[in-house]
C-alpha cells in the first residue's frame, strides 16, 4: 500500500500542477516591493489624517461656548474714581462676570492648569519667572449669544487692559484647517489606493500574457473563470499582503516619532505619553501610537491584500471574456 | 448526442478577408456513435472539431452538444460541458513545463478528484499507453509518438462523454494505431460519442465506420 500524502501536500500538489505556474507568471519581487512603498505612503497620509482629526477634536472641543478672559496684573488692587479699593483686579472681574447674563460657569485657572496650558510652549516646569495674567474661562449656557466686544468694554472699565477672546473663533479656524488637512490626507490615501489598483491590474495582465497557452488549455478543459481568476487573485493577494506588511513595519518607527512630536498638542492634558524606546519589539511600539492610528496601520496589509484580490479577480475575468 | 444545423464558421469574424472555414454544416451523431471525419488538408476538419470542443463559437447556425444548446448556455454551463469532452489536438498541446504525469492528470484535477484517485488513474493509463517509466519526464524530452500517446491519455483519462481526436495516429506506428482504435471501439461501446479526423486511409479501411467528408468547408458526405 502506497504511503498516503498529507492533506496539505495533496492540496498543494493539486494547486501546483494545473499548469498555471503562477510563481513565474506573477513573480514575488517587484509587486511586494512597490506595494510596500505605497503602504508607507498610505501610512504617512493616514497618520496625517488621524493627527488632523485628533487636533480638530481637541480644538473645537468645548471651545465653542467659551470665552477666555485675560486679566494682566491680577493681584493689583482696583481703583475706583482715583481711590484704591480692597478688591484685586482679578476678583473684581470675577465678580462682574458672575452676574453677567447667560454665564453658566466662571472658572479662574489655577497655577497647575496654567502650567498645563503653557506646557507645550514652555515645558512642564511650573515655576515661571514672568508674572502671568489671570486666565478666566467663562462658559456660556448653550444657545446664548455673547457680545464679546461689549463684554470687553465693560471689563476694561473695571480692570483696564483686560482682554476677552472668543475661543470659538480660533477653534473654528483651527478646526477648518484640521478638516482640510484631513481631507487632503484622505485624498492622498485614495490616490495611493488608485495607483495600487492600476499597478496590480498591469501586473496581472502581464502574468496572463505570460501564461496564455496554459490558461487557454485549462479553459478548454473546463476550468471555470472563477477557478482561474481565483488562482491569480490568491497569488496577488498574498504578494500584496506581504508588501503591505513590510510597508507597515517600515512606517511604524516614523509614525511613532511623529506621534511623539505631536503628543503635547494632541493630549487633553500633558500626561506623559508612554515612552517609545527604539529597542522595543514592534507590537509594543505599536501600543505607543494613538489607537486609531495603530488600527489603521494594522489594517494596511489586509487592505492591500483585498485590493490585490479584487483587482485581479476583475482583470482576469475581463480577460477571460475574450475566450469563448 | 451532438446535433449541428446550418452551422457556419469563419475565423476572426470582424475581418472581412478571413476565409470562411465552414458553411452550412448539418449532421447528428447519437450517443456512443463513431464518426470518421475526412477531407483534404484545409477542408475544415480541425475547425469543426474546435466548434464541437466549445473552443470556438459558430458564426451562424445552431449547435447542440451533449444535449445542451450552445448559443443559450451560460459560461459556467459551457465550462461544465467542456469537462465532459476529451480532445486530442493535432499539435498535442502538452504543457512543456509540467511532467507527463501532471499533464495527464489535468482533467481529473480540474474536476477536483481526490489525489489518490488521480495517482491510480494516471499510473494505469500511463501503463496502457506504454509510458509507465516516463511519468516524470517533460514533454519536450519525449519522441513525437510518445507525446501523442500522452495527449491521447490526457483526452480519455476522465472518461469523457464526447471524444474528439484530430489526426490521433499520425505519429503512431501501426501497432499503436490499432491499439488506439480498439480503445475507441471499447469507449464507443460504453457510450462515448467519438469523432476522429484523419488522413490515414489504411486505418479507415481496417476500421470501416460512418464517415463525414468535408471539402472546402462544406459537408459532402454523411454516411
Ligand atoms: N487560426 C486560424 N485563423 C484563420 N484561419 C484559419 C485558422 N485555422 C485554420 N484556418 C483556415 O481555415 C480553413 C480550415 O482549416 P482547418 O485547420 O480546419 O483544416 P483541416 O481540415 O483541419 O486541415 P488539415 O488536414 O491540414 O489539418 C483553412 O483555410 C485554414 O487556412
Ligand atoms: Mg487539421
Amino acid at each position: 500500500m502506497a504511503e498516503r500524502p498529507g492533506l496539505l501536500t495533496r492540496w498543494n500538489q493539486a494547486r501546483r500542477a494545473d499548469g498555471l505556474a503562477l510563481r513565474r507568471a506573477l513573480p514575488d519581487r517587484l509587486l511586494p516591493l512597490l506595494v510596500a512603498a505605497m503602504a508607507v505612503l498610505a501610512a504617512l497620509a493616514l497618520a496625517g489624517a488621524t493627527g488632523a482629526q485628533i487636533l480638530s477634536t481637541r480644538w473645537s472641543n468645548g471651545a465653542a461656548s467659551m470665552l477666555t478672559i485675560q486679566v494682566p496684573d491680577p493681584e493689583t488692587p482696583t481703583t475706583t474714581a482715583g481711590t484704591t479699593t480692597h478688591l484685586t483686579r482679578s476678583d473684581a472681574v470675577l465678580a462682574a462676570l458672575a452676574d453677567s447674563p447667560g454665564a453658566s460657569r466662571v472658572h479662574r485657572l489655577d497655577k497647575a492648569e496654567l502650567g498645563a496650558l503653557l506646557a507645550p510652549w514652555l515645558g512642564q516646569d511650573h515655576d515661571f519667572a514672568l508674572t502671568l495674567p489671570a486666565i478666566i474661562e467663562l462658559h456660556m449656557a448653550a444657545g446664548t449669544q455673547t457680545d464679546a466686544t461689549a463684554l470687553a468694554r465693560r471689563l476694561a472699565a473695571i480692570a483696564p487692559g483686560t482682554l476677552v477672546e472668543r475661543n470659538a473663533e480660533w477653534g473654528e479656524r483651527l478646526g477648518r484647517l484640521a478638516d482640510s488637512l484631513h481631507s487632503c490626507a484622505l485624498l492622498a490615501v485614495a490616490i495611493v489606493a488608485g495607483i495600487a489598483v492600476v499597478l496590480i491590474a498591469a501586473t496581472t495582465r502581464a502574468g496572463l500574457a505570460a501564461r496564455r497557452l496554459p490558461i487557454e488549455l485549462i479553459h478548454a478543459m473546463g476550468a471555470t473563470d472563477g477557478y482561474i481568476a481565483g488562482r491569480f487573485a490568491r497569488r496577488t493577494a498574498l504578494l500584496a499582503f506581504i508588501g503591505g506588511l513590510a510597508g507597515s513595519v517600515l512606517a511604524l518607527p516614523i509614525l511613532v516619532l511623529l506621534s511623539r512630536v505631536a503628543a503635547p498638542f494632541a493630549a487633553a492634558a500633558p500626561a506623559p505619553a508612554p515612552a517609545a524606546d527604539w529597542t522595543m519589539p514592534a507590537h509594543m511600539l505599536l501600543a505607543t501610537l494613538p489607537t486609531p492610528l495603530a488600527a489603521t496601520l494594522l489594517a494596511l496589509a489586509p487592505a492591500a491584500a483585498l485590493i490585490g484580490w479584487l483587482t485581479t479577480q476583475a482583470t482576469v475575468r475581463a480577460w477571460l471574456r475574450n475566450l469563448p | 448526442m451532438i446535433r449541428l444545423r446550418d452551422v457556419g464558421f469563419r475565423y476572426d469574424a470582424a475581418g472581412t478577408s478571413a476565409p470562411v472555414a465552414l458553411r452550412q454544416i448539418s449532421f447528428e451523431v447519437p450517443q456512443g456513435g463513431f464518426r470518421w471525419l475526412l477531407g483534404p488538408s484545409g477542408a475544415g476538419k480541425s475547425s469543426l472539431l474546435r466548434l464541437l470542443a466549445l473552443t470556438a463559437r459558430p458564426t451562424s447556425g445552431t449547435l447542440e452538444i451533449l444535449g445542451s444548446s450552445v448559443a443559450q448556455a451560460r459560461r459556467a454551463a459551457l465550462a461544465r460541458l467542456r469537462r465532459r469532452i476529451g480532445v486530442v489536438h493535432q499539435d498535442f498541446r502538452l504543457l512543456p513545463d509540467l511532467p507527463v504525469f501532471d499533464n495527464i492528470a489535468l482533467p481529473l484535477r480540474l474536476q477536483h478528484r481526490p489525489e489518490d484517485d488521480v495517482r491510480d488513474e494516471v499510473h494505469s493509463i500511463l501503463d496502457w499507453v506504454g509510458l509507465g517509466s516516463r511519468a516524470t519526464a517533460r514533454p519536450p524530452q519525449l519522441s513525437g509518438g510518445e507525446q501523442q500517446r500522452v495527449a491521447i491519455a490526457r483526452a480519455v483519462i476522465h472518461r469523457p462523454a464526447l471524444l474528439l481526436a484530430d489526426e490521433p495516429t499520425n505519429a503512431l506506428d501501426e501497432y499503436q494505431a490499432n491499439r488506439l482504435m480498439d480503445l475507441f471501439r471499447d469507449l464507443s461501446g460504453l457510450g462515448t460519442t467519438i469523432l476522429v479526423a484523419t488522413h490515414n486511409d489504411a486505418l479507415i479501411r481496417r476500421y470501416p465506420a460512418h464517415e463525414l467528408e468535408l471539402a472546402q468547408g462544406r459537408l459532402l458526405r454523411d454516411g
